[in-house]
């Protein structure tokens, strides 16, 4: 009897390392906080999930690592980093926004921007970036979600978008009562 | 096998008071706020029937609580008095009741159920009720003897 064999060739499987560059190689990868497969395309420098046959970007918006509670009045300090490599970029632009992010996009409640001249250089360099904003008196209590994006300039560098969901705790001007209980009660 | 169960013991102790009283609940809560601003807590007793729970709205009391700026949850503590107006008055019946606290604008509430035991409503107005239509035909046939008597 004949033995037909199925040959599936799976290519490079890894996992991604927290904090690391991402991966130099196209190929499917696993995110070892939610332990999903997922693609990594270095020409777009995406990751992708595949579903029905099609590949389908990852979201850019993610889970808040922290949350940082914030009201009126007071500054929020929003620090970014990142690596460029690649011919000298002048008037790139480092955004920043607060805003809420719903099923229609990101709302873009509070935005900042600073422009950024990036060097050339056949190695990724590490850039940071920082944007202050001041809580407005008419904050939303719904102004909870932040996006930071790496845009423009001339030429122009690669979009790149990065956000957090539920990354603020705002206190508006209604208060919010929680644990209300009744300690005693007694004739006067 | 062991059937464990742990029965929590009421958080308030029954207390009984006589109409008329001045209730005074004390409250804690966490809040926050991103402005200097203020609250209205009410507080009172409520009744239970097949239709739900019902406060006693001539009984409820209310104050104004400031709650000064803080955008990390703060500890914050209040009282509410409220006075039980007798039934005579239109107020409340003896009975047992529960006690309900809530923060005006807001989803705060806190309740306990049976807590409030409720004195001293006279019963003298009911009776009086009950006896006058005895009353009325003690009157009636007063004034209809002396014209059957007159006749004679």
């Amino acid at each position: 009897m004949e033995v037909r064999t199925l040959a599936l060739d799976l290519g490079l499987v890894g996992v991604l390392q927290t904090g690391a560059d991402p991966p130099a190689d196209a190929g499917w990868y696993i995110d070892p906080r939610t332990g999903q497969r997922v693609y990594y395309d270095p020409n777009t420098r995406s990751f992708y999930t595949l579903a029905g046959g099609v590949y389908i970007p990852l979201g850019y918006m993610n889970p808040a690592p922290k949350q940082v509670a914030i009201g009126p009045g007071e500054k929020l300090k929003i620090t970014i980093s990142y690596k460029y490599s690649g011919p000298a970029v002048s008037g790139a632009l480092e955004r920043f926004c607060v805003g809420v992010y719903g099923v229609l996009g990101f709302n873009e409640t509070l935005v900042g921007e600073n422009t950024r001249s990036l060097p050339a250089s056949t190695t990724p360099l590490p850039y940071t970036g920082t944007y202050t904003f001041t809580i407005p008196t008419n904050v939303g209590g719904d102004w909870d979600d932040i996006y930071c994006k790496l845009y423009g300039g001339s030429p122009g560098v690669p979009q790149t978008l990065f956000g957090y969901e539920n990354a603020l705790l705002i206190a508006g001007r209604e208060p919010t009562i929680s644990e209300l209980t009744i300690v005693d009660f007694a004739k006067v | 096998m062991v059937l464990d169960i742990v029965l929590a013991p009421m958080a308030l102790t029954p207390g009984t008071f006589n109409v008329g009283e001045t209730v005074r609940v004390t409250v804690s809560f966490k809040y926050t706020v991103g402005v200097n601003t203020a609250v209205k807590i009410f507080a009172g007793p409520y009744y239970t029937n097949i239709f739900g729970k019902h406060m006693v709205d001539s009984c409820v009391g209310q104050a104004d609580v400031p709650l000064p700026a803080a955008t990390t949850p703060a500890p914050q503590s209040a009282t509410v008095d409220f006075i039980l107006v007798p039934k005579a008055q239109g107020g409340i019946e003896n009975g047992t009741y529960g006690l309900r606290v809530w923060v005006e604008g807001t989803s705060a509430v806190a309740e306990q159920d049976n807590v409030i035991i409720v004195a001293g409503n006279t019963v003298s107005g009911d009776i009086f009720t009950s006896m006058l239509p005895m009353l009325m035909m003690v009157m009636m046939i007063g004034m209809v003897m002396p014209m059957i008597s007159g006749e004679e």
